[in-house]
């Protein structure tokens, strides 16, 4: 089959690198070579999984599921090493103060290395990744459009040569919905649902990417805010639980009437109470659709 | 008394802390205060909601604004860090202190630089940069007795404070000494270490392209002009950041990931010279009452109350448990307050003096 990029976004908080990590559950539980992507130098997942370590190597999790950790600088040291293959060549350019100044500070050089990398397999084009899956647990929502502006950016400054090339190639590949799919996780509350419609209408307009929703901790039960009685609700603190249930419920029944109302793709996850990270991912994975 | 310290000699607070943990509202929240003890207050803020903008009367405003209907001791005011209009007015500034003529020429030149056009507000640190730029100018203009920063959300705190020398790297004479082309009689050394990074060049150029090349050398070029003024600025900014006056504010939440983080936050904050004063633990206990147990009882409706009630009640405690955890960590002088998660998001004034006066010391 044709490998397959899913990236996964979302506010700060609403649990974005639990339900990446699930999606690779799910893949992976499925019998598909599944590569778990975290962007940058400062790894989640290690501390999550009590790994000994996430680094540019993949390390295995579990069965089928590897984890990896890519950063801009690593990501274009590996892929000048592909084009150069001389050593020595490479040595001149990357055991060089100033060049790996340049690296790190050149506009646009470590977003367009990193989605070059992420994209290298269905391009076919530099250094692959042998896998039917790449999960990307990538940037919040603010930094993730600056991520998907970069090739577009890049390819309308330079028109020609390799930068532009590679920068339209990586621009035609995260648009295409044959290989790469979004997902945004949010939660049931006022400031993750804004920041999501934001970055949904932004990547509409600009990209004409349609992700799907993924409405995290969703209490589920079968009561209904209007069963529940309210009281003392004039004074903002101190209220009793029926009161407090009542308005998470009614908070999250209005989220859930909004999205039936849009043409917006959605699903629920549910809360859990639940300390161990594998068996949360896991029971995550399996509600997945 | 306590709330009194958290204010007092003090002209600088930042709040800092990872994306998600309530930094924003935080921030009114202890402008708020501030201004209810007689302070004139000044809060920057980075991406408010709708709502908070429309409370602090900054919707649609660039400009520093007093806060409507408020009826404080002191007095509010705030003001959103509009990025690309702070990054273009350094630019315009230091160009013109760097040279007296001829000077409009080289800012419009960066500012017309294809690169700099597409790439300039996510050019790396370029948002903390601008947000300690207008900090520091605000500082300056000696307007306001406390001024109360919100800081632009990062996957990891201590972006923030690495982000200004990240960004002088780009300024950074060796880079643009790079793209010149060596002068005639320059001398046998200075050929010899062009000819070298004119081999590097070109592995760049077969890598990237001519075209690439050339915008890059165009914009290092450029920017080279004001590296002083902008190194003379990331003093002045450090200078201001490690000020007794200067005093930090740890803004956290929830999960185990976020309270790790701020551990190590608040390790490093310290081991550099900033005085972190105060840390804030946001959404960590419901304010609700218990229902009266259950079961005993056979209405059905009744029991789902309960049994949600016990669900919540047993993540509420385990997180208290890892929030104490993360309170025996920390050393002595630091002032650790709680508040509780609302039922509702705050947004207007009356909700920001609640927080104040909630605040758990």
């Amino acid at each position: 089959m044709n490998q397959q990029i899913v990236f996964v976004t979302g506010k700060g908080g609403v649990g974005k690198s639990t339900i990446a990590a699930a999606i690779a559950f799910k893949k992976a539980n499925e019998g598909f070579k599944t590569l778990l992507v975290e962007l940058g130098d400062q790894s989640f997942y290690r501390e999550f999984f009590e790994l000994p370590g996430v680094n540019y190597q993949a390390r295995s999790l579990r069965k089928n599921l590897d984890v990896v950790l890519w950063s801009g600088p690593e990501c274009l040291k590996e892929y000048a090493m592909h084009l150069l293959k001389i050593e020595s060549l490479y040595r001149l350019f990357f055991e060089n103060k100033v060049s790996r100044t340049l690296i790190n500070v050149a506009p646009g050089l470590p977003e367009l290395s990193v989605l070059g990398k992420i994209t290298s397999g269905p391009r076919k084009h530099g250094p692959t990744e042998p896998y039917d899956f790449i999960i990307v647990d990538a940037y919040a929502t603010g930094h993730f459009i600056s991520l998907l502006r970069a090739p577009r950016g890049m390819a309308k400054a330079i028109q020609y040569g390799p930068m532009g090339e590679q920068s339209r190639s990586i621009d035609q590949t995260i648009v295409d919905p044959n290989i790469c799919k979004f997902y945004y996780v949010t939660l049931p509350e006022e400031l993750p649902m804004k920041e999501t419609q934001e970055l949904h209408e932004t990547l509409k307009n600009e990209f004409k990417i349609e992700g799907q929703w993924i409405l995290n901790r969703i209490l589920e039960t079968n009561l209904k805010a209007k069963d529940l009685e309210k009281s003392n609700l004039g004074q903002k603190t101190k209220i009793n639980f029926e009161t407090y249930l009542s308005s998470v419920l009614d908070r999250q029944e209005k989220v859930i009437q909004k999205l039936k109302d849009t043409s917006v793709s959605w699903q629920e996850l549910p809360f859990l109470v639940e300390t161990d990270p594998y068996k949360l991912v896991q029971t995550l994975s399996e509600r997945l659709k | 008394m306590l709330q009194k310290n958290l204010f007092s000699d003090v002209k600088i607070l930042v709040c800092v802390g990872s994306g998600g943990v309530g930094k924003t509202t935080l921030a009114a929240a202890l402008g708020v205060m501030a201004a209810q003890q007689g302070l004139k207050v000044l809060v920057l803020t980075i991406d408010p909601s709708k709502r908070l903008a429309q409370t602090l009367g900054i919707e649609g405003t660039q400009e520093i604004t007093e806060v409507p209907g408020q009826k404080f001791k002191g007095q509010l005011w705030a003001s959103v860090i509009n990025h690309q209009k702070v990054f273009d007015d350094f630019v315009r500034k230091a160009a013109s202190s760097a040279n007296k003529t001829g000077v409009s020429v080289s800012a419009e030149r960066i500012l017309k630089n294809k690169l700099y056009r597409q790439l300039s507000t996510s050019l790396s640190g370029s948002q903390e940069f601008t947000a300690l730029e207008m900090l520091c100018s605000c500082h300056e203009s000696g307007r306001f007795d406390l001024i109360i920063l919100d800081t632009p959300p990062a996957k990891h705190a201590m972006d923030f404070l690495k982000a200004p020398q990240k960004l002088a790297a780009l300024f950074n004479e060796g880079i643009a000494q790079w793209f010149r082309t060596p002068q005639e009689g320059a001398g046998f050394f200075a050929n010899l270490l062009h000819s070298g990074t004119r081999q590097v060049l070109k592995t760049l150029e077969n890598l990237t392209g001519a075209d690439f090349v050339r915008e890059l050398a165009d914009f290092f070029l450029n920017i080279e002009k004001w590296q002083n003024k902008l190194e003379q600025r990331i003093l002045q900014v450090h200078e201001m950041l490690v000020h007794p006056q200067t005093q930090f504010c740890l803004v956290t939440s929830f999960d185990l990931a976020k309270l790790k983080e701020a551990e190590s936050f608040a390790k490093e904050i310290r081991k550099n010279g900033y005085h972190l004063t105060s840390v804030l633990l946001n959404r960590v206990f419901p304010d609700w009452i218990l229902p009266e147990a259950a079961e005993t009882s056979e209405d059905p409706k009744k029991i789902e109350i309960y049994r949600l009630a016990q669900l919540l009640r047993f993540y509420y405690e385990h997180r208290l448990e890892l929030y104490a955890q993360f309170e025996r960590k920390l050393s002595g002088d630091v002032l650790v307050m709680k508040l509780p998660d609302y039922v509702e998001p705050v947004s207007d004034l009356d909700g920001l003096m609640l927080i104040g006066s909630q605040l758990e010391f």
